[in-house]
């Protein structure tokens, strides 16, 4: 009869209990929300890194992977060191530069990548074949702009001097095959080419120099252990391994995790209040009640736990409308953070993870009880006779 | 420039010279490398090489307030551009030049003589350089507007929730005001009133609480990201905004919540 | 009747602390009451009469004295033993009816039982008994807004009466009623005390306490009379 009477009386209010569960929604849907984003950046970031195996990225000292121009000489001897440290199963060259297409009214600019094909982590082939010497794969952006398609042949060029309009290195290359690229956004002009033929066009300046080089270690190898083997054994790199990009990047936007976390606080507490309201009125006005049912034998346990019952129905039918309008308002959100420029398409920065979720949500509903308890036992506890009394004169 | 220069800490002082030449690094290299003005230390153009060109650090220089730099964690020095020139090896180089003119129409003037006549380099003016850089701005800008849309929604909520709940609690002295012949215009009134009262006290205690937030978050995020760059700025247009937004939602919920009562029998405010 | 008193009031004191001069409501009342008598407790307003009702009801406790029910010292019994003798052993009518807006008239007179831990089938078909017993079997799916003054209070008299209590406890029960529908309850409790119900009133209604067999004047928080009642029989 508990469930009966709690169900009756919220009914009763029934835009008071419809507001009071909408309030709870958007506090529900914003604390999803702010959860979402402090473990999706996490998540998405190291799951991106993660992907195809590479736990290390090695790049110039004191700089973070394309963080600048910067390039590590002696790349044939470096990889060589990186793959005799213990653990290490593939490494993977990375050269980045500018390339130009030519041919047009206006060349056509994009991010070039030099590769090994046979051990690279950055691109998806999506059709066609991987790049050989004179070939390239491009994405779908640099295709559209440059209206070449698979099987087409290009006019490309690196190091480009605008004084003297001139480059380094110019050659015309087959478009092999379309690549979606990992670490890029799909709106981003890019294309991939054999490391040597990269390395061959920009010149003195980028003969046996690589931007980066990926590492791939073996699964039962502790990627922090070969990271500091690394640093070691070649002193002008820094090491980077996956947990330590992750902090990294983490650091970098720590604001929305703080963010995240503020405004998670700030809604449990705004949902609690509100129950605790809605509850301690709806409780002053049935005093009278409440003094009748403890008169006639109902003890002050079962009348707590009915309006306790009525905080709890507030919480949970908030929480369920509040899951659907949080992942709603979720996605929202991470459209408009996903237009942050050169973000690769891969990283998301809120993601639904299950339990995160649900464990905001119960702490939620528990809120919820806790708002109850009190405004009921106080009513519960007021001595009969004088209630009933009042009640008369009021 | 493209290639950072390294600087290494020599242990032995050479006897001052007059042609050591001198540079400034900044307050975040001065604090983590523990170096201070008149230390002499050797930059080189690649770490591991162990020639190099021996300077003094002349100055410490303050990060610049740029928003951009916010979130990189390199170190900054300057030298002069020569000096720069010679260590890297970049020749009679440079990445650009910044142009300074004597107002807006003759910036127009120059960048159209630039661009007329420069041979392989194009000018912007500085303003659209800045659009450009700070498209990642733009979208913390939107984000945080649509924060403050949700936030907004669910204050109206929370409020409209609580003004119900409020004048619901007095809906028996409405009743015997309304059975005395008190209009309904009366009532709305009264209960206006009230709101009105009570949105201006929280839209002022709320500006306060925000001047008050605000200087918490440039002090947190100035000390995060070691930066004098402010995060949180309250102009007389933001005051403005917030607090006619909520007078108007909280005198809103209060319109609502009057008539609602107002419009309800007599007899039925009393349980009849 | 047995020859053992019901219901045992000894020295009963009911003092309010107020700022200055505490409020005597009730000042040393002793009374014995048997099972199976009809006591009415009259007196002008202020005179203790609800007070000392409380007190038998152990709805509240006494400052000194005692109050015991069927052998029971109510009047040391800690809440939660208080709130259960309340139920399994005493009914309580109140002026106002008190009935739950929420229920129907057959939950209203449910409620107690569902709190007893009686099992539905058996709670309904009492409920349906009860509400058949003060005549309001055709209106047990009504909710108290849709039934009269007289009907509600019939509705609180069937509640009371759920578990089958020793003691029917009333405060003004035709206090808000008209005269009409306050003769249909005068005669409802006359009934109940023929079929044996210990009854004990407190009222202004002159007609009601005249139906009592007792009547006990109260004056200051005292008993100033105490007087059996001759009637037909």
């Amino acid at each position: 009869m508990r469930f009966q009477l709690a169900a009756l009386s919220l009914r009763r209010h029934a835009s008071r209990t419809l507001l009071a569960v909408l309030g709870v929604a958007v506090s529900a849907a914003m604390l999803l929300d702010m959860v979402m984003l402090a473990t999706g950046m996490r998540q998405s970031f190291a799951s991106l890194l993660g992907r195809n195996g590479f736990t290390i990225r090695v790049s110039p000292r004191g700089t973070l992977p394309f963080d600048t121009e910067a390039t590590i000489g002696q790349a044939r001897d470096a990889a060589v060191a990186i793959e005799r440290i213990a653990g290490v199963t593939a490494v993977a060259p990375v050269l980045g530069t500018t390339i130009h297409v030519l041919g047009a009214a206006n060349p056509v600019t994009a991010f070039a990548l030099g590769v090994d094909p046979a051990v690279q982590g950055d691109y998806q082939l999506l059709q066609g074949q991987h790049p050989t010497a004179n070939t390239l794969v491009a994405s779908d952006a640099l295709l559209h702009a440059t209206g070449a398609s698979v099987g087409d042949t290009l006019d490309v060029a690196v190091g480009f001097d605008p004084q003297l309009r001139t480059y380094t290195g110019r050659r015309r290359v087959v478009v092999s095959g379309r690549a979606r690229f990992t670490y890029l956004s799909a709106d981003d002009r890019a294309a991939a080419l054999q490391l040597a033929s990269v390395q061959a066009m920009g010149g003195a300046d980028r003969t046996d120099r690589v931007s980066l080089f990926m590492v791939r270690t073996a699964p039962n190898v502790d990627p922090e252990a070969a990271r500091v083997a690394i640093e070691r054994a070649l002193p002008r790199v820094t090491a980077l391994s996956t947990a330590g990009a992750v902090a990294e990047a983490e650091h970098r936007l720590s604001y929305f995790r703080q963010l995240a976390f503020i405004l998670g606080a700030v809604s449990l507490i705004v949902g609690f209040l509100l129950v605790t309201t809605i509850v301690t009125v709806s409780v002053n006005e049935r005093i009278g009640e409440i003094a009748i049912m403890r008169a006639i034998g109902v003890s002050r346990a079962h009348v707590v736990h009915q309006i306790v019952i009525e905080g709890i129905g507030l919480s949970l039918a908030g929480a369920a409308s509040g899951l659907i309008l949080g992942v709603f308002t979720a996605k929202w959100l991470n459209s408009i953070l996903r237009g942050f420029p050169g973000l690769p398409d891969a990283i998301d920065f809120f993601l639904f993870e299950p339990n995160s979720a649900f464990r905001a949500l119960a702490l939620l509903v528990a809120s919820g009880i806790a708002a109850g308890i009190y405004p009921a036992w106080r009513a519960a506890s007021l001595p009969i006779s004088g209630t009933l009394r009042e009640e008369a004169v009021g | 420039m493209p290639s950072p220069a390294w600087a290494q800490r020599i242990d032995s002082i050479p006897p001052w010279s007059a042609a050591v030449r001198t540079i400034a690094i900044d307050e975040r290299l001065a604090a983590d490398a523990g170096l201070h003005v008149g230390d002499m230390v050797v930059l080189v153009a690649e770490p591991g090489r162990t020639s190099g060109d021996t300077v003094r650090i002349s100055a410490i220089v303050q990060r610049r307030a740029d928003p951009s730099e916010v979130a990189r964690s390199e170190y900054r020095i300057r030298m002069h551009l020569g000096q720069l020139q010679d260590i890297i090896g970049y020749g009679d180089r440079v990445d650009r030049y910044a142009i300074a003119t004597a107002g807006g129409a003759a910036a127009d003037s120059a960048l159209r003589r630039v661009n007329a006549g420069a041979f392989g380099f194009h000018a912007y003016p500085s303003r659209e350089i800045a659009v450009e850089t700070s498209k990642t701005f733009a979208v913390v800008s939107r984000f945080h507007r649509a924060i403050g849309m949700i936030t907004i929604v669910a204050s109206a909520t929370f409020l409209l929730c609580i003004m119900l709940l409020k004048v619901d609690e007095r809906r028996r002295d409405v009743a015997a005001m309304r059975l005395m012949g008190i209009s309904r215009a009366t009532v709305i009134r009264t209960v206006m009133l009230e709101s009105s009262f009570v949105a201006l006290l929280g839209s002022v205690f709320g500006v306060g609480l925000g001047f008050v937030v605000s200087a918490f978050v440039n002090a947190h995020y100035q000390a995060v990201y070691r930066t004098p760059l402010r995060f949180a700025i309250i102009t007389t247009g933001t005051v403005t905004y917030s607090v006619l937004l909520s007078l108007v939602l909280g005198i809103g919920a209060g319109a609502l919540a009057a008539r609602r009562l107002a419009r309800t029998p007599p007899l039925t405010l009393f349980g009849r | 009747m047995s020859g053992q008193p019901l219901l045992v009031v000894r020295d009963a004191h009911r003092d309010y602390p107020r700022s200055g001069e505490p409020v005597h409501a009730v000042r040393g009342v002793s009374l014995d009451v048997a099972q199976g008598e009809y006591v009415a407790i009259v007196g002008p307003s202020g005179c203790g009469k609800s007070t000392l009702l409380n007190l038998l009801g152990a709805i509240d406790r006494p400052t000194s004295g005692s109050v015991s029910i069927g052998g029971s010292a109510v009047s040391t019994l800690p809440d939660k033993a208080a709130t259960r003798f309340r139920l399994t052993h005493i009914g309580f009518v109140f002026q106002r009816f008190y009935l739950l807006p929420v229920l129907t008239a057959q939950e209203n007179v449910e409620l107690p039982m569902a709190e007893a831990k009686v099992p539905l089938a058996e709670r309904r078909d009492r409920a349906r008994e009860l509400l058949g017993y003060v005549g309001l079997e055709a209106r047990a799916d009504h909710r108290p807004a849709e039934l009269s003054g007289g009907e509600q209070q019939r509705v609180a008299i069937a509640r009371a009466l759920a578990n089958r209590p020793i003691v029917l406890l009333a405060d003004e029960p035709t206090g808000e009623l008209d005269a009409r529908t306050g003769s249909d309850v005068i005669a409802l409790f006359d009934r109940l005390n023929r079929d044996g119900m210990t009854i004990i009133v407190v009222t202004h209604d002159e007609k009601l306490a005249g139906a009592a067999r007792r009547v006990i004047h109260m004056l200051d928080g005292r008993v100033i009379r105490d007087e059996p009642l001759l009637r037909r029989a």
